[in-house]
């Protein structure tokens, strides 16, 4: 879990989905809009065109009929409250200077009679683009003025009458917001079991959910199953090296032990041949923790804590033990002691002295070795538990030891089932220095009274 | 007294020269053998008092070998592996070997060990019978001597240093005995050594804090101006 930063935050797949909808769903939504506007206006205009050349053509047929005088009242006649008419002998010259040509042209393909020989069509938008008034000039050159209103046709769409429109969008929203959560599930399952990727899981993650995903879990399974292979492998090496390196190193000893060599040369000598020694069974340790054939028994880890303790002050160390006298659980003895005996030498070396605090609770025994030293810088604490890291860089390096300390207790605890966290004192308490290191072993119930 | 006679089966040449020359260096007379075959022919011309084979040979693997001599004699038996595994030692153990080495050993370790293991199958205390006793029961308390491991009366490993340990045993085979603090570190030599400059009363007071754990009066009991004296009766198995 990193550090929760706000005024950012990053959107799961399930929610960028759910945008990546909405989004088609506004510009779908936005395109139809607009379509639905520009082809209703198209249509009206159409529809008025057609109107109006209906009209004229119904008009001019009348006029045509009746003689000279009759012809105002009969166009008159004609006229409705919508569309007015009427009838001049002669046209006046103003009324034909200006015409809009694509709105005759559109009245004549509704009324195709209107463009007889020697008639003519002037029209023109008068105050809007609802208003059109015109002339048709007849045959006998003969006015017919008319002024007509276009139907008031909305599509001014309001907020009242989008909202209908958005609710389906809305719950077709939810909805997929539902099934993309279902659909990442799988997806979920797959993330958690990466996060354990270090426990061991032979049979491999199901291949469950969508076609992608279960591709993707059958390439983690594979991917697993390698390094489960590559680990047996690099374990094998590893003992084999180990052995390997024993025989020569015992002759190296022996030899030394016959030899006529100066008192220093032969301290140095021994020095370093305990120190191979050291990395010799460190490595075993590191290769044995994760996995032994030793079932677990009951030990007294009180006494296995205060013995080590015991064995560190004796050679004049600062080491002291604070817990109880007793403390009986079911653990792998050497693994655990060898990880209290890790954690006691790493506070030894690092800070120069020690306490191991034991709590013998039911359900679980919790133990904490700590000391006085600098600690570990917050922004190495996941780097001390991988194996072969070591905090001191190589050129101030003193520590022996191949960087495995950290890694064989932690082993050892998962082998038991239970936890180890590094805190920093002033993590912890908010004073002072040091590192605690806490051991959480479970205790079942029944093992727990004895 | 004739020096005790060791046969060494190790496959490396080199090593089993080296081992062989520091073990005559210390007053043992030392026969040597590269394979099972070998030990078997060496075995056969004459008995040894102690065998140190190796757990890795060629053809006969150690474990093999080693069961098929505990089955033809009762001589002591010191594994020595390069595996140095905890299985290894605990298999070892349970198969009925009296020590474990691993290697690389030193001279001065392994002397130590095979003193040991020779004190112990004719130690002081020990009635003819029972030579090869590696576990010894007090007040519902085990003690394996060849294991170097106590447990408590309800069944709990009760970890020990190797200068506790050695003090517990001595104790146990001078039961009943008044023993002075000299005599205890002198009893007591081999890990007492050079563990450190605390005092035996220390160790005492650790051991009847972790013998009582119980609830019982710890076994140890202290002789004013004397010394101390193991009271519990033991039984040998």
């Amino acid at each position: 879990m990193g550090p929760r930063r706000m005024g950012f935050r990053r959107l799961g797949l399930t929610e960028r989905l759910l945008a990546i909808l909405l989004l088609v769903a506004a510009v779908d939504f936005v395109a139809n809009t607009f379509l639905f506007d520009s082809a209703t206006t198209t249509a009206v205009q159409r529809d008025d065109a057609a109107r109006i050349g209906e009209h004229l053509a119904l008009a001019a047929r009348a006029v045509a009929r009746e003689p000279p005088q009759d012809r105002a009242d009969a166009v008159r006649a004609l006229s409705t409250s919508r569309f007015m008419l009427a009838w001049h002998p002669q046209p006046s010259p103003e009324e034909l200077r200006s015409s809009d040509p694509e709105l005759v042209e559109s009245i004549l393909s509704a009324g195709p009679e209107l463009a007889a020989d020697g008639q003519r069509l002037v029209v023109l938008h008068t105050h809007s683009s609802r208003e059109v008034a015109g002339t048709l000039v007849l045959g006998d050159g003969s006015a017919l003025r008319f002024h007509t209103y276009a139907g008031e046709v909305s599509v001014q769409l309001s907020l009242w009458q989008i909202l209908p429109m958005l609710l389906p969008t809305l719950i077709l929203g939810a909805l997929a917001w539902f099934m993309f959560r279902a659909t990442m599930r799988s997806l979920q399952r797959l993330v958690s079991a990466l996060r354990h990727i270090e426990t061991p899981n032979p049979g491999g993650l199901p291949e469950q959910g969508p076609d992608e995903v279960r591709r993707l879990i059958r390439a983690f399974n594979q991917m697993q199953r390698r390094i489960q292979r590559q680990q047996a492998e690099r374990t094998r090496s590893m003992l084999a090296i180990g052995h390997d390196l024993r025989t020569p190193l015992a002759r190296l000893q022996l030899r030394l032990d016959g030899a006529q060599v100066e008192e220093e040369t032969r301290a140095g000598l021994e020095h370093d041949i305990g120190e191979m020694r050291q990395l010799l069974e460190s490595l075993q340790a590191f290769v044995e923790a994760g996995g032994t054939q030793i079932p677990p028994q009951r030990i007294d880890v009180a006494i296995m804590a205060a013995t080590l303790v015991d064995s560190a002050a004796d050679q004049g160390l600062d080491a002291h033990y604070d817990g109880p006298e007793n403390c009986e659980i079911m653990a792998r003895a050497v693994s655990i002691r060898r990880a209290l005996a890790n954690l006691i030498d790493n506070a030894l070396h690092y800070a120069g002295n020690v306490r191991v605090m034991l709590a013998c609770e039911p359900g679980a025994v919790i133990i904490r070795v700590e000391d006085d030293g600098p600690g570990i810088p917050e922004d190495r604490m996941e780097d001390v538990f991988q194996p072969f890291f070591r905090l001191d860089t190589a050129r101030t390096r003193d520590t022996p030891g191949m960087g495995l300390g950290l890694s064989i207790v932690q082993a050892a605890v998962r082998l038991e089932g239970g936890t180890l966290a590094l805190i920093n004192k002033r993590q912890l308490d908010g004073e002072g220095t040091g590192l605690a290191a806490v051991i959480r072993l479970p205790v079942p119930d029944k093992v727990a009274t004895a | 007294m004739t020096a005790p006679s060791i046969l060494l089966v190790e496959d490396d040449v080199s090593l089993r020269m080296l081992t062989a020359r520091a073990l005559r260096e210390n007053g043992y007379a030392v026969r040597t053998a590269a394979t099972g075959a070998e030990m078997w022919v060496m075995l056969e011309a004459e008995p040894a008092e102690l065998v140190v084979l190796d757990i890795m040979l060629p053809g006969a693997s150690g474990i093999e070998l080693f069961r098929k001599l505990r089955r033809q004699s009762d001589v002591p038996i010191i594994f020595a592996s390069a595996r140095g595994s905890e299985e290894d030692r605990v298999l070892g153990l349970e198969l009925g070997a009296d020590d474990y080495i691993a290697k690389p050993y030193s001279a001065r370790e392994l002397i130590a060990r095979i003193g040991a293991v020779l004190r112990r199958g004719g130690g002081e205390g020990l009635s003819k019978g029972d030579e090869r006793t590696s576990e010894v029961h007090f007040e519902g308390w085990t003690l394996s001597l060849s294991r170097r491991e106590l447990r408590s009366p309800s069944g709990a490993m009760v970890d020990l240093t190797g200068a506790e340990f050695d003090l517990l045993a001595t104790f146990v085979s001078h039961r009943q005995r008044v023993l002075g603090r000299e005599r205890l570190i002198e009893l007591s030599r081999t890990r007492l050594g050079d563990s450190s400059d605390r005092s035996i009363d220390v160790l005492v007071s650790r051991l009847r804090r972790k013998l009582s754990a119980s609830g019982s009066e710890p076994p140890i009991v202290t002789v004013r101006g004397v010394g101390y004296m193991f009271k519990a009766e033991v039984r040998r198995s």
